[in-house]
């Protein structure tokens, strides 16, 4: 009776795997079919036959940036804009609206094996994935650029910084990311190795949430509702101390959320100044003389703005009990709870996060944190932060957006929604042999220009392991950065810079009012399974995030973070 | 083996009594011609001694960071005048933290940590594991039953993870972790209470105090009880030393004592990626781990020969 059972369910089994493998190629035959007479028939009558996807919103009701993406003919993309958008060309350019082959997503559904093995038009295409072990990638030889240096190269990790240090001066790897602050010496007088400073686009902030009923304090009202207690805290802490002890060279204090290096970063008033005296002052004045009680909360992760959490946390915690009295118990969380929590406004107290940058703008700055659309990281949101905000995001120079981004910042200061605290230098090391070596301020080292003369293989040791390789779908920098071996976006930044070039679409151009922009994509691209880059790639790829009911918005998790955190809702989301 | 202090009186009034010898001298004694378990004693003594004189032997407070206050640097390195360190840097016996914090001051502090939590845990698993172990070996049958295949399910998972999901539902800190550490011990001393509550409780005292009318509770907690404390010091004194340890891995791992709190565990794990550029930070925690633990392993070896009828003749 077993043995008939099983045999059934083995049928049953091979007759649906029979059926898959039937169905499965239908629908990408046919618009392969349809696109093979076009792409031979190029030359003469080339639009006409090409049936180029359009995803449109039917109004800009539902929230989102996007009206429109448009295939208008086989190397044109029209994007259409519901509002005006000077940041669209860093935006778009972001790794996690990388183009990848219509075909291919449709085959995969949207998720399984494209988060293993995305298909995409870099350098490097994946060759096996050993989890919890290595991430190979070897060299595309139909790679439309200079092909890369190596012609294998592998990513590694280890969360211990003493730990990456050591399998770099023992030589089985080339290049590590991060090393620890008290390393830098080390590898600096090590004539083997080079240590290259990482410049410091990000920030370290002391995070409040002001919500007066966030749950821990039913009750009595939370402190930190007070405007003043938050102001008292900002003087409290004397940042200048946090960064000289605990922050590598090339870090320095932060004045402003944003750093100096982005446009309009550091308009209006600088930070308050560290007076404890000032600051007890004000929280008798706030109503409490004696302090009071708190929690501390943040991730025993390593990143460039806070190279050594329990340190800077610690003393955080000794600083507030010394010059404020108040009590801070100290808790450690899980990466991705304490992300979770502090999205939706969960965490009690204080905690400490930072940001670095996708996209040198304003927008995934402050925008990001403080503007309309934020999460509910600091509670309550404040009016003339937001609107400031929003002003600002539409304008198009940078002349004309400075009083606006002005007034958010002194906004900030007066409400004191979080205290910035450092913009962390961060370093990267390789062997003295590696060419090519350097540091990205966005965290995207490319390792196609990076290689060591007469060795095939490059070997790269970073913080963690991906999560998975669909990037549109991760938020990890760990993730991220093996994506962009791979994969590549209509515009992309310069090497070790922040500018965008372009890299799958060969020019780009928008109308007057910024709302319509026009990519003309680069001819002959190869995917790594051998198709052509062509335009309904770019709609399908882009659109699959946008539009929450496409069958393929799947991903990972479905969350699509960055699409909603740059261009806000996604379109038919379901109704909350 | 009981003896009714009124009736002995009565008997060394009327000169019939033998110089009696208790069985508590007896170990003492075989306790002491053990070069080991007085070793372990000496070491032990030593660490009360400091757990209790803290306040007084460290030099700084072991929460403050000094900066600002002392010209001194993060995780610097040990500092003795005697041995020739120059009399115009502050002496730190053993350094500064990765917070500018003296570390010997929190290294003697953390001994009271210590102690602390080897003596409380053991103490509740002891009390919890006794009462269930009586229970269950008393009144056998489905009691016994029941909580036997409660403790073997306890047992059946690794202590260290057991404790880990335990703290990851109550939430990271001291008390979780030492509540935590408290119950997965409590099978073992369940189990050797039960052991020997299964042979005492057949014995002709106790046939004869219930033949007497005595009731449970007296059979059990005067009779049975007392009779079946030998194994369960041997085992207790072994039990802090892994207590101990249990609560330096929590900790090192974040679950346990939370900062600022001079705990070994967590000092050793918040300095683990300077062993190579600060290997004092990581040594003297480990160390003092390791002789906490070596002490108490060594005094509950000794004891349990000590207190080994079997070993009798060797007296």
């Amino acid at each position: 009776m077993k043995r008939n059972l099983s045999v059934l369910l083995s049928l049953v089994v091979l007759a649906s795997l029979l059926l898959a493998a039937c169905g499965a190629p239908t629908p990408t035959e046919a618009p392969a079919a349809t696109e093979a007479p076009a792409a031979t028939e190029a030359p003469t009558e080339a639009p006409a036959a090409y049936e180029g996807l359009k995803v449109e919103a039917p109004d800009c009701e539902y929230g989102g940036e996007f009206k429109s993406i448009e295939a208008v003919d086989e190397f044109t993309v029209k994007v259409t804009l519901c509002v005006p958008d000077p940041a669209f060309p860093s935006k778009i350019a972001f790794s996690s609206f990388a183009i990848q082959p219509q075909e291919y997503l449709e085959s995969t559904g949207g998720t399984g094996d494209l988060l293993e093995k995305p298909v995409g038009t870099g350098p490097y295409m994946v060759e096996s994935w050993e989890r919890g072990n290595q991430l190979v990638f070897t060299r595309f030889d139909d790679y439309w650029g200079e092909p890369a240096m190596n012609q294998t190269l592998v990513f590694r990790w280890g969360t211990e910084s003493a730990q990456r240090l050591l399998e770099l001066q023992s030589g089985t790897v080339d290049g590590i990311d991060n090393p620890g602050p008290d390393d830098f010496a080390t590898i600096e007088d090590d004539a083997n190795l080079q240590l290259i400073p990482r410049p410091a686009l990000n920030v370290m902030y002391i995070g409040f949430n002001n919500n007066p009923q966030v749950e821990g304090f039913d009750n009595t009202t939370n402190p930190l509702a007070n405007e003043k207690v938050r102001q008292a805290i900002a003087m409290g802490i004397d940042r200048q101390r946090i960064v000289d002890n605990f922050y590598p060279v090339g870090s320095e204090v932060a004045d402003y959320f944003t750093p100096c290096a982005i446009p309009n970063g550091c308009v209006g008033d600088a930070w308050y100044g560290f007076d404890a005296t000032a600051a007890k002052a004000l929280l008798t004045e706030a109503g409490y003389p004696d302090g009071f009680e708190t929690v501390l909360n943040y991730r025993d992760v390593v990143r460039g703005y806070l190279p050594d959490p329990n340190i800077v946390a610690q003393d955080i915690q000794a600083q507030l009990k010394e010059n404020l009295n108040i009590t801070v118990n100290i808790e450690v969380m899980e990466s991705g709870a304490f992300l979770d929590a502090a999205d939706s406004g969960q965490l009690q107290g204080i905690h400490l996060l930072g940001w670095g940058a996708d996209y040198p703008d304003q927008t995934n700055f402050l925008g990001y944190h403080f503007g309309a659309g934020a999460s509910k990281q600091f509670g309550d949101k404040f009016e003339d932060i937001t609107s400031a905000l929003d002003s600002g995001a539409q304008l198009a120079s940078d002349a004309e957006r400075a009083p606006f981004y002005e007034a958010a910042n002194n906004a900030i200061k007066q409400h004191v929604p979080m205290i910035p605290v450092a913009h962390g230098g961060s370093a990267v090391a390789f062997k003295a042999t590696v060419e090519g070596a350097h540091a990205s301020p966005l965290g995207n080292e490319n390792f196609s220009v990076t290689g060591v003369s007469g060795q095939d293989t490059f070997v790269w040791m970073q913080n963690a392991e991906p999560i998975s390789l669909y990037c549109a779908d991760e938020t990890d920098g760990e993730s991220l950065r093996a994506c962009e071996q791979v994969t590549q976006s209509l515009l992309g930044y310069e090497i070790g810079g922040t500018a965008v070039e372009p890299v799958l679409a060969e020019s780009y151009e928008p109308n007057a009012d910024l709302t319509e922009w026009t990519f003309h994509l680069r001819q002959g691209v190869k995917f790594h399974d051998g198709s052509s880059l062509d335009a309904n790639d770019v709609v399908t790829s882009l659109a699959l995030q946008w539009d929450a009911a496409s069958p393929l918005h799947k991903g990972n998790t479905g969350a699509f973070s960055y699409w909603s955190g740059l261009f806000g809702s996604f379109l038919n989301a379901p109704a909350q | 083996m009981i003896t009714d202090t009124s009736k002995i009186a009565q008997l060394d009034s009327e000169g019939l009594s033998l110089r009696s010898v208790s069985l508590w001298q007896i170990t003492w004694r075989r306790l002491f011609r053990r070069k080991s378990a007085v070793v372990g004693m000496v070491i032990l003594g030593i660490l009360i001694l400091i757990a209790l004189t803290a306040q007084w032997l460290a030099p700084y407070d072991p929460l403050q960071p000094l900066i600002g206050i002392e010209q001194i640097s993060k995780r610097a390195n040990p500092c003795i005048h005697l041995l020739g360190c120059p009399a115009s840097e502050p002496q730190h016996i053993m350094g500064t933290d990765g917070n500018v914090r003296d570390e010997f001051s929190r290294l003697l502090y953390g001994a009271r940590l210590s102690l602390m939590i080897g003596l409380t845990t053991v103490s509740f698993a002891i009390i919890i594991g006794t009462v269930l172990g009586a229970l269950s070996g008393y009144f056998g049958g489905w009691v016994d039953n029941l909580i036997m295949r409660v403790m073997d399910v306890l047992l059946a998972f690794p202590s260290l993870l057991l404790a880990i999901a335990i703290v990851t539902v109550l939430g990271p800190g001291l008390q979780n972790a030492l509540l935590a550490i408290g119950i997965v011990s409590i099978p073992t001393y369940a189990r050797v209470v039960r052991a020997s509550v299964l042979s005492v409780r057949e014995m002709d005292f106790v046939s004869a105090t219930r033949a007497m009318g005595g009731n449970t509770i007296q059979i059990l907690f005067r009779r049975i009880l007392p009779n079946a404390l030998t194994p369960l010091i041997v085992q207790g004194t072994l039990g802090i030393a892994t207590a101990i340890l249990d609560a330096a891995a929590l900790s090192f791992l974040g679950l346990g004592a939370q900062p600022p709190t001079p705990e070994w565990g967590s000092m050793l794990g918040a300095e683990r990626n300077q062993v190579f550029t600060a290997p004092h930070l990581v040594f003297y925690p480990g160390f003092a781990i390791m002789l906490t633990v070596l002490s108490f392993n060594l005094l509950g070896d000794g004891l349990r020969d000590a207190l080994d009828p079997r070993l009798a003749h060797i007296s």
